[in-house]
């Protein structure tokens, strides 16, 4: 790899083996050479025109190579920037969140010290330096863009800033010298309408200009377009739209999608365009970078290969090209001198178009008439970030990786961190139980400045300690694992664990404010960083009540601050028995962005919630009536947790409609059960008149009657409390249930399993809303097959019409027969059903010459209903068994699969009793009948039909008896 | 790339015939040419070499993994870094221990390694359940015992104190397969680098000269394989080799290997690459349980690695050569996949049928060479 034999490869020592810092010496005393560029890489790259030669004596600076052989674009660009670097325009080509690029920033603020400082971001964050410049402002912070209207969710775009990040570094050291700081980028606002900036801003006839340019940015659906290399995103972005991370103004798709820089980082053995940043820059050393003529030289050289992978007809389309145009008008009116900092990717073309160079045409001839004209203003804030968030690895294409790495970088001023972080690494593996010794660590801290030497790096860089680490700390095949306590603690490390802040009078959309208040207010932590969890008793601690209120508040924004973990889960209609309930809650900065997003939704925690319920009513109104009344108990049940219950007439009224509207069953049960639980839950959910004193009653201890306002009769209108309006609803729902019951009875065979349970889930929930009305058995525990809708007083109460259309339906001869078994079997466990009656109709069902399917049907529904009746009724037993007994074997095989699983129904110990029974019966053992037999339906098939043939051939021989009793 | 893999191609022909009467030279002939090329590059940059070693980490890397510029040929594929840990690894105090499924190139890689390293591939000590510690150590010639009694005469040194006494890698292939108190013994050697032989008296000893350290290949999940004691596993630095996942690239896999197995595609029957691709195919859906477009697969135990794959390839060829008509096809492939990668497993067959069932029935409606494949199994794997 050395020069001297490379022939007529050229040197494009982008590395940096530069005069001013001296050549960086490997240990097999090779330079930083790795970094030649192989001559046909380039050309691939689309880099025509090139008649240099290649063999260039070590470069005065490490650029100056790539220029004398690169195009003749790259060098007159070269010499562009020289020239106007003389002008008083210095152009700072940064990635972003590179501490490389960050050192050389503030070398060349504190060395030039510009009067004008301008960075790339959009012009209207401007307005936010006071805040960004504010003391008791520490990064990560991001400045957060709404879209115009702020109507779409997942619109908001981030400009996140680390300590380590150049632009960052350049705010403060430009603030400390006393420059003009303006952010100089196309307003956010602009970037979704791309296609206003060409109409204006090319005269007619103008030929810099690709005419298919126009047309693309006409186009309805221009490509998916994102901010190359740091700039300021435009336009919708990657996947993931209910993601607001997924919009990054400093994506780098286009670094990463490059040829040219994916085939240099293959040259270089470099796996990818990540490891190629930091083996030419990251690992330099403090002095090397100061020198930042020479650094930003050779960023602008790094970029300038992806740029030319690109053609205008792209960039145009994705607004590049109207981004530079801005950028270089800005850098052209302000004051000089000044120093341009923007992202590499730009750099080129702003330089042409500054220098007025023929490439620059496209960009300049987008500079309007009348120039730019004031800086553009527009909404944007300032949120608090964290590493979490900033990491490219997370997928977020946010910049560099591993942020926690490159802030070790930039605190320790130098790259020789590699044994700190591996320390750092073995001691969070350790916390995790992977134990990593000293000797390993020390062997770890050998192996990554070996590695760095192998791969020519003057220190080891992020890659050479992840190696490191997979070497050394891993003993065993399974590598680091992202969930192994390795992978999580290299996460730990590498990806960081700061959280900015942002000064207190910051200016926060109001619905952030109010969000922060009502959290602070109800005593929940706020400056957490790790998730916390809060035990709550909402049902004797009115403190709780609060607390839970506000976190179901904010888990209805969907703003990720809390998640229930246990308890009652009234909404869904879980665990409504609980007492306590346990949240997890983390006030992140994604919560404050999310919040932000939100707050075109309402000033207040409240507002915005009722917006939300309002636009879920007009979704259920837009899906029409199906299944609709679960759907709008589901809006009642949230609107009640979070104790909207201003809004709960609205609501029950529009349930009522749908009530009216709804056919389907299961979906009004489900709903009515629903309500019911609300109304169990109501003191806890502050539905009703606060008790005095602690509250220690549950709903059944609590007569209905005892409640303002009184339950006992439902529909009396006026003066009622949420729950009573509940309380009506569940009648209603009842009365509409009961009306539904018949359609029940009329399902084919596939639907039959689900009106079944339907029907059973109708039954409990009569049993259950009898005792809501004071039933005489109010105080029973709600499990068991107590007596329930038969005692209910005749006509009186909702769910004796239920009753009474059950009881119709399951003597109805034409009805589904598995409904008709079921409804069978639960009267028989209600009482309202004798066993005689029970036996005989069982017995009818299963007659023989009775269809064996129907039969087996209506067996099942009595087995999915009350499967013990079996063991509990021998008549019943008796029936059964002879009605199988009696089946022919075809029939008998048709039905069996119908058969095993009506049975599945027993419980475990259910089953071995009845095994005992048939065991009893046909004078086996029960251990040989209660197996679990591992075959398939194929062994068994083939199994029965040997066993057929068998008997057969007994049968033929004159020794059926043989065979075993069957027919 | 072509013009690449034909030199190559070339290449090994003629150190195959060079090193006439051995089915297959230890790396160190194969490459003998790379090797010298690379000692070069060494001296002409005065490139610093490890104590004991023939090459300096960079060259052993670029023996690896190829240098075009160097004229030298890339062996490894898939984990460029996974070279570099290997290569710094070996330059410490502990061993290097590769482990990973079987067919992941484990061995070639560290057979590459030594011959880099140590201009030596042949220290070996092949791990079975029969190897015992004479093996790791040293035994004796017995005849010259009784004459002689214990002196260095009569001593039989294992590869491994070959190995220490020359300054050299030693490769210890499916340590795992290896009883524990076996393995064990590698602990004190690693760990002092000097072996005992109270034979020859009270302070007798070979001391490991700067160059030694041990490779081993181990698989920790197959059947059969024992464990790695803790004191051992601390002696080493553990590389996981993972199987090649690139369709394409396992593809020019199975070709470049298939070349050095048979001869370059003239001499024998070509294996078109649509058949290759199918075979491929096959080895990737049925090794990772999901088909490409994201149905799952029925996972075979046998491992489907891609040497499994070639050995599949190369059983086609010759069944094409001298059973068929010279065509190698998809039913071929097929028959072969029966034989060779499923070892008679009942279960595994039954994974196979169901495969052929559900994914290759589909693809046989449209696809001429899943056609063949799926008419040759139909048949065969009932």
């Amino acid at each position: 790899m050395t020069t001297d034999t490379q022939g007529p490869r050229a040197r494009a020592a982008i590395a940096g083996t530069n005069a001013t810092e001296g050549r960086r010496i490997g240990p097999d005393g090779a330079g930083l050479d790795g970094a030649e560029l192989d001559r046909a890489e380039l050309d691939r790259a689309d880099v025509t025109g090139t008649d240099a030669t290649a063999d260039a004596a070590a470069p005065e600076r490490g650029l100056r190579a790539v220029w004398e052989l690169a195009p003749d674009r790259l060098r007159r660009a070269a010499a562009a920037v020289e020239e106007l670097r003389e002008r008083g325009v210095h152009l700072a080509p940064v990635r972003h969140h590179s501490p490389a690029c960050a050192v050389a920033v503030r070398r060349a603020i504190e060395e030039l010290r510009p009067a004008t400082v301008l960075i790339e971001g959009p012009e209207e964050y401007t307005r936010l330096l006071p805040e960004l410049l504010h003391e008791d402002t520490r990064p990560p912070v991001a400045l957060l863009s709404l879209p115009e209207g702020h109507g779409s969710p997942g619109g908001a775009s981030f400009y996140p800033l680390a300590s380590f990040s150049p632009e960052w570094v350049a705010l403060r050291t430009a603030s400390e010298t006393g420059a003009v700081i303006r952010f100089c980028d196309r307003p956010s606002a602009e970037r979704d309408r791309p296609t206003t900036a060409p109409a204006t801003a090319v005269a007619p006839g103008d030929g810099g200009i690709p005419a298919p340019t126009a047309e693309r940015h006409d186009a309805p659906d221009p490509a998916p377009a994102v901010g190359p290399d740091g700039g300021p995103a435009i336009g919708p972005e990657t996947p993931a739209e209910h993601d607001p991370f997924a919009r990054t103004l400093m994506s780098e798709r286009y670094l990463a999608h490059s040829r040219s820089v994916a085939a240099l980082a293959r040259r270089l053995g470099c796996r990818d365009h990540d490891e190629l940043w930091d083996h030419l820059f990251e690992t330099r050393s403090p002095a090397g970078l100061a020198d930042w003529r020479t650094t930003f030289d050779d960023v602008f050289a790094w970029a300038a290969l992806s740029r030319l992978d690109y053609e205008d007809e792209v960039l145009a389309a994705d607004g590049s090209l109207d981004r530079e145009a801005r950028m270089s008008a800005r850098a052209a009116e302000a004051a000089g001198p000044v120093l341009v900092v923007t992202g590499a990717f730009h750099t080129l073309a702003i330089a042409e178009a500054l220098a007025g160079l023929p490439e620059g045409e496209p960009v300049r001839g987008r500079w309007p008439e009348g120039g730019y004209g004031p800086q553009a203003t527009g909404d944007a804030w300032l949120i608090r970030y964290d590493h979490e968030r900033l990491d490219g690895l997370r997928g977020y294409g946010a910049g560099m990786p591993s942020p926690g790495f490159y802030e070790r970088l930039h605190a320790a001023g130098g790259p020789g961190i590699a044994t700190q972080v591996l320390v750092d690494v073995a001691r969070a593996a350790g916390e995790r139980g992977h134990q990593v010794s000293t000797p390993q660590v020390a062997a770890a801290a050998v192996a990554a400045s070996r590695l760095a030497d192998l791969r020519m790096r003057p220190h080891p860089g992020r890659t050479d300690v992840l190696d490191a680490i997979t070497s050394c700390f891993v003993t065993d095949d399974g590598g680091i694992g992202p969930e192994r306590p390795l992978g999580l603690a290299i996460a730990e490390v590498f990806g960081g664990r700061e959280v900015g802040r942002v000064p207190s009078g910051a200016a926060v959309p109001p619905l952030v404010r109010d969000a922060r208040e009502r959290v602070r207010a109800v005593g929940l932590d706020i400056d957490a960083t790790v998730p916390r969890t809060a035990r709550l008793d909402a049902r004797r601690t009115p403190a709780h009540r609060a607390r839970r209120q506000v976190l179901a508040l904010l888990d209805l924004l969907d703003c990720g601050f809390g998640r229930q973990v246990t308890g009652p889960d009234h909404v869904a209609g879980r665990g409504l028995g609980l007492i306590g309930e346990e949240w997890e809650y983390c006030w992140t900065p994604v919560v404050e962005a999310r919040l932000v997003e939100l707050s075109h939704l309402g000033a207040t925690v409240e507002a915005a919630a009722v917006t939300v319920l309002r636009q879920a009513e007009e979704g259920l109104r837009e899906a029409g009536a199906q299944a609709a009344a679960d759907g709008a108990a589901t809006l009642v049940a949230r609107a009640a947790v979070v104790g909207l219950t201003a809004h709960l007439p609205r609501l029950v009224d529009l349930l009522a409609r749908t009530l009216d509207t709804d056919r389907d069953l299961g979906s009004v049960v489900a709903g009515a059960r629903r309500l019911l639980g609300l109304w169990r839950s109501r003191v806890e959910l502050g539905l009703v008149a606060a008790p005095d004193g602690p509250d220690d009653t549950t709903w059944d201890e609590r007569p209905a009657s005892a409640l303002p306002g009184g339950t006992t009769r439902p529909d009396e209108p006026g003066g009622r409390s949420p729950a009573d309006e509940l309380l009506a609803l569940v009648a209603q729902a009842l009365a509409t249930a009961a009306y539904l019951v018949a359609d029940v009875g009329r399902v084919g065979p596939d639907d039959e399993e689900a009106a079944v349970a339907s029907v059973l889930e109708l039954r409990a929930l009569a049993r259950d809303a009898n005792r809501a009305w004071g039933g005489d058995d109010a105080a029973r525990p709600p499990t068991g097959h107590g007596p329930g809708v038969r005692n209910v007083a005749a006509g009186q109460e909702p769910a004796s019409a239920v009753a009474r259309e059950l009881a119709r339906l399951r003597d109805d001869e034409g009805a589904a027969p598995a409904v008709r078994g079921a409804l069978l079997a639960v009267g028989a466990v209600d009482g309202d059903v004798p066993d005689d009656v029970l036996v005989a109709r069982v017995r009818g069902a299963l007659r023989p010459g009775a269809d064996p399917a129907l039969a087996v049907r209506f067996l099942g529904g009595v087995l999915r209903a009350a499967p013990d009746l079996l063991l509990h009724t021998p008549e019943l037993f008796d029936a059964v068994d002879g009605a199988i007994r009696d089946l022919t074997p075809d029939a008998f095989l048709a039905v069996l699969p119908d058969l095993r699983r009506g049975f599945t129904w027993l419980r475990p110990t259910e089953t071995h009793r009845l095994a005992e029974r048939v065991a009893e019966r046909t004078g086996s053992r029960a251990a040989d009948v209660d197996v679990r037999v591992r075959i398939d339906e194929n062994d068994l098939a083939a199994g029965l039909a040997v066993e057929r043939e068998l008997a057969a051939v007994l049968a033929r021989d004159g020794l059926a008896h043989w065979s075993g009793g069957h027919s | 790339m072509t013009t690449e893999t034909t030199t190559e191609a070339t290449e090994k022909t003629g150190t195959r015939a060079d090193a006439a009467g051995e089915q297959r030279p230890p790396a160190e002939a194969r490459y003998a040419d790379e090797l010298a090329k690379l000692a070069a590059w060494d001296a002409e940059r005065g490139a610093e070499l490890p104590p004991g070693w023939r090459l300096s980490p960079r060259a052993v890397r670029a023996f690896v993994v190829g240098d075009e510029q160097l004229g030298v040929s890339r062996k490894f594929y898939g984990d460029d870094p996974l070279v570099d840990r290997a290569v710094v690894a070996l330059m410490g105090r502990q061993g290097l221990m590769l482990v990973g499924e079987p067919g992941t190139a484990k061995s070639m890689l560290s057979e590459l390694l030594s011959a880099a390293v140590s201009g030596t591939s042949t220290l070996t000590v092949q791990g079975t359940a029969a190897t015992t510690e004479d093996h790791v150590r040293y035994s004796w010639n017995y005849a010259l015992l009784v004459s002689e009694g214990p002196t260095q005469r009569s001593l039989v040194p294992s590869p491994v104190m070959t190995g220490m006494r020359a300054g050299s890698l030693v490769r210890f292939e499916e340590i795992t397969r290896c009883a524990p108190e076996i393995q064990d013994t590698l602990v004190s050697i690693l760990s002092e680098k000097q072996l005992m032989v109270p034979e020859l008296g009270p302070d007798a000893r070979e001391a490991a000269r700067p160059g030694f350290n041990v490779i081993a290949t181990a698989n920790l999940k197959d059947r059969g394989v024992h464990e790695m004691s803790a004191a051992l596993k601390r002696r080493f630095s553990f590389e996981t080799v993972a199987p090649v996942r690139d369709r394409d690239f396992e593809i020019e896999l199975v070709e470049r290997q298939l070349a050095a197995e048979l001869g370059a595609p003239g001499d024998r029957p070509a294996v078109p690459r649509d058949v290759l691709e199918v075979l491929v195919t096959v080895f990737q859906e049925l090794r990772s349980g999901t088909t490409r477009d994201g149905a799952p697969v029925k996972r075979p135990e046998t491992v489907m690695s891609t040497a499994e794959a070639v050995n599949v390839a190369v059983a086609a060829s010759l069944e094409a050569r001298y059973l068929g008509d010279g065509r190698v096809t998809a039913a071929e492939v097929a028959r072969q996949v029966a034989g060779v990668a499923l070892k008679g497993d009942e279960e595994d067959a039954r994974r196979l049928r169901h495969y052929v069932d559900n994914v290759v029935r589909e693809r046989a409606r449209k696809d001429k060479g899943w056609k063949a494949f799926f008419d040759a199994a139909e048949v065969l794997w009932r």
